[in-house]
């Protein structure tokens, strides 16, 4: 296992970077720009926002070099789940409370979030949009993040690591990383663990993110938060895919999303059963009731 | 663990196994478990897997009559790195019990002390920032007061 270890807070959640060798001054201060630069485009917890300014005015307007990976993903993923994925989210988690200033308090209002043709065109590098638009990308936006933080560290001379960023994991070594399946009904517990490396692997659940009743995973086509899918899991080669992957578990079924997308999963339902592609390069702790065999 | 520690035919042979398993317990206890007894049993040995992709065909008898599904494995460093399983299903219960494996594994899972696992890290949900927590805080002690 790769040490020693960076930690830090930083969009909301907190961070972890364990490399062979402390990281200079240069990298240090590399990653925080970067970072400060997303946050600075993406993040609609921010008033000064790229995000927040389309949000409050309607038009054109030119996105960094990095926006193109990560608006293709969202439009493919809002097409793989029939429009349950959607980054027009933004405004229904603000009328349900997940706002700027964390009121969580949901207001009676209840806007439908507008369909992607109707509300934005994107032609690659410039994003128009229709009506006025808070934009969410905290589906896929962290883990593209430690793609990012990682390519930083790639740079400056650092390929052997593990970008931890509460969930998202991205891992590069000679060593297999072995992560526990946290459950999310007992965050003290793990249902499962699968080894990786040169891989990335996300999770998602709303079991933290969750205030009166809601949580912050919603389906477009409702405006509400899920509930059949209670975690998920994605493993893929980079965070970016596994991160909207671990979302579009929640919405669309994995056989739809391995026909366009090449990945391992893991998700678990509300009644407690789990269901994991059968090349998942782990173990899951089957009961002595399962049906399903986990080989060992 | 898919990770593969005997020989490439009793692996596949465990894949078949693993979903006549699963198809058994769908169906009705009457039909038993012996038609998953594979008819090439091979000695297990150890020893490392070539590369490649094999594909084996298991056979299996549902109250539909008998049943047929094709495994097709692929091996990379003695890791199955992908599977695909095509079911010739003809009844509705085959079609669904064998297009319930092709979507995936189902299991009841039992949790395990992440304390009492050897492992690096741990994948759940992010955890939240002191802002978060400090407003969940706060309307619990406003309800409280209510």
């Amino acid at each position: 296992m790769l040490s020693p270890s960076k930690q830090f807070e930083a969009i909301g959640a907190p961070w972890q970077i364990d490399t062979a060798q402390p990281l200079s001054a240069e990298a240090d201060a590399a990653i925080a720009a970067r970072i400060d630069d997303f946050d600075r485009t993406y993040s609609r917890f921010r008033h000064d926002s790229l995000v927040s300014t389309i949000a409050r005015t309607p038009g054109t307007y030119r996105f960094p070099p990095d926006a193109p990976p990560l608006f293709e993903l969202y439009r493919r993923l809002y097409t793989a789940t029939q429009g349950a994925m959607s980054p027009l989210v933004g405004h229904a988690l603000e009328e349900l409370g997940y706002d700027r200033t964390y009121s969580l308090q949901p207001s009676a209002a209840r806007t439908r979030v507008p369909q992607w043709h109707e509300a934005l065109s994107w032609n690659g590098n410039e994003l128009t949009t229709h009506t006025p638009a808070l934009l969410d990308v905290g589906a896929a936006g962290k883990g593209y993040l430690v793609d990012l933080v990682a390519e930083v560290l790639r740079e400056h001379g650092v390929d052997a690591l593990t970008v931890d960023a509460s969930g998202d994991i991205l891992h590069r070594g000679d060593a297999d990383l072995r992560v526990a399946l946290e459950h999310p009904r007992d965050t003290s517990k793990a249902i499962g663990v699968v080894s990786i490396r040169d891989q990335a692997m996300c999770a998602s659940a709303p079991n933290r993110r969750a205030w009166a009743g809601l949580h912050h995973i919603l389906d477009a086509r409702t405006g509400r938060p899920t509930d059949r899918i209670i975690a998920t899991w994605a493993l893929t080669a980079t965070a970016l895919e596994a991160d909207g992957l671990a979302t579009a578990l929640f919405f669309a079924e994995p056989s739809d999303l391995a026909t366009e997308f090449d990945f391992q999963w893991v998700r678990m339902f509300s009644t407690g059963r789990v269901e994991y592609s059968p090349d998942l390069n782990g173990e899951l702790f089957v009961g002595e009731s399962g049906t399903g065999g986990s080989g060992t | 663990m898919l990770s593969l520690s005997d020989n490439k035919t009793a692996t596949v042979l465990f894949a078949v196994a693993t979903l006549v398993g699963t198809l058994s317990a769908c169906s009705t206890p009457a039909t038993g478990t012996d038609a998953s007894t594979p008819d090439t049993a091979a000695p297990v040995t150890s020893g490392d897997y070539a590369d490649g992709t094999y594909t084996e065909t298991g056979n299996y008898t549902s109250p539909n009559g008998a049943e047929q599904v094709d495994v097709t494995l692929t091996l990379a460093s003695n890791v199955i790195t992908d599977v695909a399983v095509v079911g010739f299903g003809e009844s509705p219960n085959s079609k669904q019990f064998q297009g319930e494996f092709i979507g995936g594994i189902a299991a009841e899972v039992v949790g395990k002390n992440i304390d009492e696992l050897s492992v690096d890290k741990v994948a759940g949900s992010s955890l939240t920032s002191g802002g978060f927590n400090k407003a969940v805080a706060a309307i619990k002690a406003d309800a409280l007061a209510e």
